[in-house]
């Protein structure tokens, strides 16, 4: 049963961009492309949901397509990555089924209907792949098929320079991820997972240490971990809404899914205690650093990508405390903190996947992306302003949201690592939970400027006073991820059973403490308590009346007079100054008159340090490619000559080997 | 009869939090040579408040209405799981702690959306600076507690309070000496005492939480002053449950609950005194020196989180 | 007798925190008298110390000692200090290279390192290693404050803070010095504040200021 849903969810999304592309001249078949990628979806988190729940797997081999061994299977991890992209994906499509009616005519809009389907099957592959050639086959057809959607908007000028930078960093981590792959060449013949996993124990404690940080590094591009996250916020704004909610959503949870795959499962046990706190540190450091530029923008887009590089800076904290536990020995805490990483990344794919089809919903309504612009969309926007507030409560880690279990899961074991004997760890656990409250403090900070500045209080355009809700598709998309996150949020224990069954396999001899479970059966309580007393706070009688807003007493307010979005982050980016740099312009017109101005500019501008820190790297690669060069003579004895040296080297090399 | 004592315990702390703010306001009067009105003058404030109209700015949408009972909710639930009169409260569960850091959290938030709904500068201004406090009194307030957790093996409010209560009374380990320190500094920030904000002032350049909820009016600033009060108990409740428990009734016995009753209200009018006190001490301090301050709670809950790993 | 065991079984288990509560307030401290303040307090708890562990093992010349510590250091050497401040007439604030959040900062490090460092010889020599890192501690932030703070007189707190903590030091490992060696220090100490008022003085009067960093000249 399992493997027939996988395989027709195969089948579908290999179909639908035939399908699309042969049926693109009747305008009756407008939405069979998404009725294709929906079923697909849907059957795809079938199979998901059925071997996590112990159903059985599925084990595909596709050897006779291609030269290399290619085999699929969904065990447990496979499988909740794959329900995390069919939970997320449908949604996404289901909004898209009217998103991309609205704003693609033409070939543009078949192509996107043939790309997304290949985009999806790509993730899948990723996710299912069994031999270390369809992981990378996968991962390849990821980034191109990505790179094709986002140039679909358009791919002149400064696009152009991004996709560039997306495209070149993304091969960058897929040759990490190639060379951490054939590290395990000598012990593992056949490169597929079952005789790597079989391998891995007679390796060198060096050897494993070298394939990690080349995986770390691979999948950090990928992931977006700081300072290697350069593309995210270059990427994710310029591509199609939908896009980037798949994009932010699920395709840095492959990356995520990669990184558990070799951490966990590949290397096994033996990997070096530093390594944990590497990855534990890089992590605080994406987290934070994330969280401060995305306060920074107000291009909606961009301070949710910034935003990604936070949560998944939160994910490999969660990751490095569990292999930190996991040195020392403390089993069960591990697979806590291993759960509180697949948790979030659960999470953060369904309220992620939801802002950004916010952002889409506002850039339909207002076309515009622009903080700056927006304002009062709530009182015309009921539906989408509903599910982004929903989103936003997830995604700062409010109780009762689902944001709070990977948050909570995270805090118990940072908790836990005080208690440890080993000193080093327990110091530096309790406090990178000091650095996760910083950050969800930040986050807060960051979700209320967005929410209230965009939906609440005056319009600050034309366009946002005259917006008007979204069709009834684009909200039932939203509306299905916000109930998905509530439902996490208010009764998550089934989802930790979920979860808790996959650390238990993949650290083995973990026993998940018994407190996690009995605080999750508590929170449905704590909900019927809350919801109880705003009950009761709503059944005050109230008489309403509608006055003027405070104004000291002067007429004339209107929108201008509001915080935008740069105002309400002026506090925490002015604490913060030392990690902006920024360069500030402020100029009052008229200059002669500076204390009845009529016009006053302000303009700040963030130092990208990272920029800064890629330029000696990126002038010594050329630099080096120059001098290769030089060896190009031109001259064909040349050539002969190098051929000759050759031979001689690999003869002496077979004498005396 | 254990959830019965436990509700009891909660309606009380949901009860007296309007005569706590009446005391402090009271013992200030008096330190500044004032006679001061009444210690039960936040209730007749309130009463007054729930029977009056109210005024709703034009901006508002739907969730202006919404935001007062939602934060009212959330301090509520959030007042349900300090133990008062016994070592445990009405709701608690392993790992509590961080479900009532964020349940504060999770009204502060709905309240700068409120916020900024009237549409006016002075609850953006509000809702900004509400923003930088909090985001900085996170830190040092999860540290602290997570440093107490740390040494007393638990991971809850009551575990912590037992542990507490059963040592000998004036231990002073130094996890628990800068934890103190820390948790201390941070319930005035939280709380918006001086020297962070002034509860009292008028004037709205100098307004934290006051300019949050100007446009308010009627029973939805009844609800807020109610929680405003209501947080200040709990925080205070707090800080006595877990540095100085000794006094709570260890049975369900009669007289053990009449003598935990008396030891509580005697801290609590200790520390509504020495807060008195310190606000008229003190002045406000200016918005950008706030971080400063926090910044040393901060270096303390890092220090309490050292001492846990050196002191074994 | 049981109140005073008592008292002196809690001042020997408390005081390492109370000294490193002194020595993160001196870090944050913005003005030089409330530095002065603070090292008297550090002093008068070193004394308070000393007179338990004095109680403890019934020695009429750790009270001595005792008594000495609290004579000199609590009392004749910040009063010399506060009337040397006053005479001064330089401005109250401490004027800094780093702001007091960051020496806080600093200093909790500087604890850190304290303990960390401590660990193997505490358990070695079977010390309290509490008291010991408390000790490191305080020499580690007389000198941070040496080098951080610019007037002149909060050079000399710095040294005496130094002083300090090699003091509590020797009383940890070693529970003592010779009297007489003792006495000799305190009495070099004395002396020693006294001609460092007379430079800060001459100081002043050459130059017209008290600034330490803006005293360059020492170079070949």
């Amino acid at each position: 049963m399992i493997n027939l849903s996988f395989n027709s969810c195969l089948v579908l999304l290999l179909a639908a961009p035939v399908v699309t592309l042969a049926l693109a001249r009747w305008k009756n078949t407008r939405y069979l492309p998404a009725f294709l990628l929906l079923a697909a979806l849907i059957a795809s988190g079938g199979a998901a949901l059925g071997t996590l729940l112990g159903r059985g797997g599925v084990s595909l081999d596709l050897t006779w397509l291609a030269p290399y061994p290619f085999a699929l299977a969904l065990d447990r991890l496979s499988a909740w990555f794959l329900l995390l992209l069919s939970a997320a994906g449908a949604p996404v499509v289901l909004f898209s089924a009217s998103y991309v009616e609205r704003h693609y005519k033409g070939a543009r809009r078949h192509w996107l209907w043939a790309l997304l389907p290949l985009f999806l099957l790509s993730m899948a592959l990723v996710l299912t792949a069994a031999t270390a050639f369809a992981f990378l086959f996968g991962w390849e057809l990821m980034t191109l098929f990505s790179a094709g959607l986002v140039a679909i908007d358009g791919f002149d000028g400064e696009r152009r320079r991004s996709i560039f930078i997306y495209l070149v960093m993304m091969h960058a981590g897929a040759a990490a991820v190639i060379g951490a792959f054939l590290g395990f060449l000598p012990h593992a013949a056949n490169l597929d997972f079952a005789s790597v996993r079989a391998g891995a124990p007679f390796m060198t404690v060096g050897a494993r240490a070298t394939i990690f940080l080349l995986a770390f590094v691979g999948f950090g591009v990928k992931a977006g971990i700081v300072p290697l996250h350069l593309w995210l916020p270059k990427a994710h704004p310029i591509a199609p809404s939908p896009v980037s909610a798949l994009m932010s959503g699920v395709m840095l949870k492959t990356a995520v899914y990669g990184f558990i795959r070799f951490a966990f499962d590949l290397l096994g046990a033996g990997i070096p205690a530093w390594c944990g706190y590497l990855v534990l540190v890089a992590g605080a450091v994406s987290a934070l650093l994330g969280i401060l530029y995305g306060l920074y923008e107000h291009d909606l887009k961009r301070l949710l990508a910034y935003s990604s590089v936070e949560n998944i800076g939160i994910v490999f904290m969660g990751m490095g405390a569990a292999m930190i536990f996991n040195a020392q020995g403390a089993l069960g805490w591990a697979a806590l903190a291993l759960m509180g990483a697949l948790l979030h990344s659960l999470n953060h794919a369904l309220f992620k996947s939801l802002l950004f089809l916010g952002a889409g919903a506002i850039t339909d309504a207002t076309h515009t992306q622009d903080l700056e612009k927006l304002g009062g969309l709530l009182g015309n926007m009921r539906g989408t302003g509903i599910a982004i507030l929903v989103a936003c409560c997830s995604i700062i880690g409010l109780p009762l949201f689902n944001g709070f279990t990977g948050e909570w899961l995270a805090f118990r074991s940072f908790l836990a690592g005080g208690e440890l004997s080993d000193v080093k760890a327990a110091i530096v656990l309790p406090l990178a939970a000091g650095v996760l409250a910083l950050v969800g403090g930040l986050a807060a900070a960051c979700f209320a400027k967005v929410y209230s500045v965009a939906f609440l209080g005056r319009p600050r355009s034309a366009e946002a006073a005259h917006a008007h809700d979204v069709p009834w598709a684009m909200q039932a998309g939203m509306a299905l991820l916000a109930a998905a996150c509530i439902a996490i949020g208010v009764a998550p224990s089934m989802v930790l059973g979920l979860a808790g069954s996959i650390a238990q396999q993949l650290i083995p001899g973990a026993v998940v403490p018994v407190a996690a479970g009995t605080f999750f059966q508590f929170i449905p309580w704590v909900a019927v308590f809350v919801l109880a007393v705003v009950v009761l706070g709503l059944l005050i009688p109230r008489v309403s009346r509608i006055t003027p807003t405070w104004a000291c007493g002067m007429p004339g307010l209107d929108s201008r007079m509001q915080y935008t979005s740069t105002s309400f982050s002026k506090p925490v980016r002015k604490v913060f100054n030392r990690v902006y740099q920024p360069q500030r312009t402020v100029e009052i017109l008229p200059a002669n008159q500076p204390f009845f101005p009529s016009s006053i500019s302000y303009r700040s501008v963030r130092t990208t340090t990272y920029e800064r820190l890629y330029r000696p790297a990126v002038n010594a690669i050329i630099n080096a490619a120059r001098g290769l060069g030089r060896a190009q003579t031109g001259n064909i004895q040349v050539y002969l000559l190098y051929m000759f040296l050759a031979l001689i080297a690999a003869l002496i090399y077979m004498r005396f080997s | 009869m254990r959830i019965a004592l436990d509700l009891v315990q909660f309606l009380v702390l949901i009860a007296t939090a309007p005569l706590l703010r009446g005391v402090v306001a009271r013992v200030k009067a008096r330190i500044q040579n004032r006679r001061g009105a009444s210690v039960f003058r936040p209730y007749f404030d309130l009463w007054k408040l729930f029977r009056k109209e109210d005024l709703v700015p034009p901006t508002a949408s739907l969730l202006f209405r919404l935001c007062p009972v939602i934060l009212w909710a959330a301090t509520v639930a959030a007042a349900a799981f300090i133990p008062v009169l016994r070592t445990s409260a009405l709701l608690g569960n392993q790992g509590d702690i961080v479900l009532l850091v964020y349940l504060l959290a999770l009204g502060r938030f709905f309240l700068m959306l409120g916020a900024m709904d009237g549409g006016s500068s002075f609850g953006g201004m509000g809702a900004s600076r509400e923003a930088l406090v909090s985001t900085l009194a996170e830190a040092p307030l999860l540290l602290g507690l997570i440093a107490i957790a740390i040494v007393s093996h638990g991971a809850s409010i009551a575990t912590i309070v037992q542990w507490t209560a059963a040592r000998a009374p004036f231990e002073l380990s130094p996890a628990h000496a800068f934890a103190c320190v820390a948790l201390v500094l941070v319930t005035i920030a939280e709380t918006g005492r001086i020297p962070v904000d002034n509860p009292t002032t008028h004037l709205e350049l100098t307004m934290i939480h006051e300019a949050m909820v100007l446009e308010y009016s009627g029973p939805s600033l009844a609800l807020i002053e109610w929680s405003s009060a209501i947080k200040l108990n709990l925080m205070l409740s707090l800080l006595v449950a877990l540095f100085v428990p000794w006094g709570m009734a260890a049975s369900d016995s009669i007289p053990a609950l009449a003598i935990a009753a008396g030891v509580w209200v005697v801290k609590m009018a200790v520390l509504a005194v020495a807060l008195a006190a310190l606000e008229s001490s003190m002045a406000k301090l200016r918005m950008y020196k706030v971080p400063e301050y926090l910044g040393m709670a901060t270096a303390a809950a890092i220090l309490a989180v050292v001492f846990t790993a050196y002191k074994r | 007798m049981g109140l005073v065991e008592f008292a002196a079984a809690k001042t020997l288990a408390s005081s390492a925190v109370f000294l490193f509560i002194t020595v993160l307030l001196m870090a944050a401290a913005k003005r030089t008298n409330r530095c002065i303040k603070l090292f008297a307090i550090q002093c008068a708890v070193i004394t308070a110390q000393i007179a338990a562990l004095a109680f403890m093992r019934h020695s009429a010349e750790a009270f001595a000692v005792a008594a000495l510590v609290f004579l000199v250091k609590v009392i004749a050497i910040p009063y010399a200090l506060l009337r040397i401040s006053r005479q001064l007439k330089v401005t109250p604030a401490v004027v800094v290279s780093t702001t007091p959040v960051q020496s806080v900062f600093i200093v909790a490090g500087l604890m850190l390192l304290a303990f960390a460092v401590v660990q193997p010889y505490a358990r070695a020599f079977a010390l309290d290693s509490e008291m010991l890192a408390a000790a490191t501690a305080i020499i580690l932030t007389g000198g941070f404050l040496m080098i951080s703070r610019k007037k002149a007189l909060m050079q000399v707190i710095g040294l005496l803070v130094l002083e300090n903590g090699i003091f509590l030091a020797a009383l940890t490992t070693t529970f003592g010095m010779p009297f007489v060696i003792e006495m000799g220090i305190f009495f070099d100490l004395l002396v020693c504040v006294l001609l460092l008022g007379i430079f800060v003085f001459r100081i002043r009067e050459t130059f017209e200021h008290v600034d330490v960093s803006r005293l360059r000249r020492l170079k070949g």
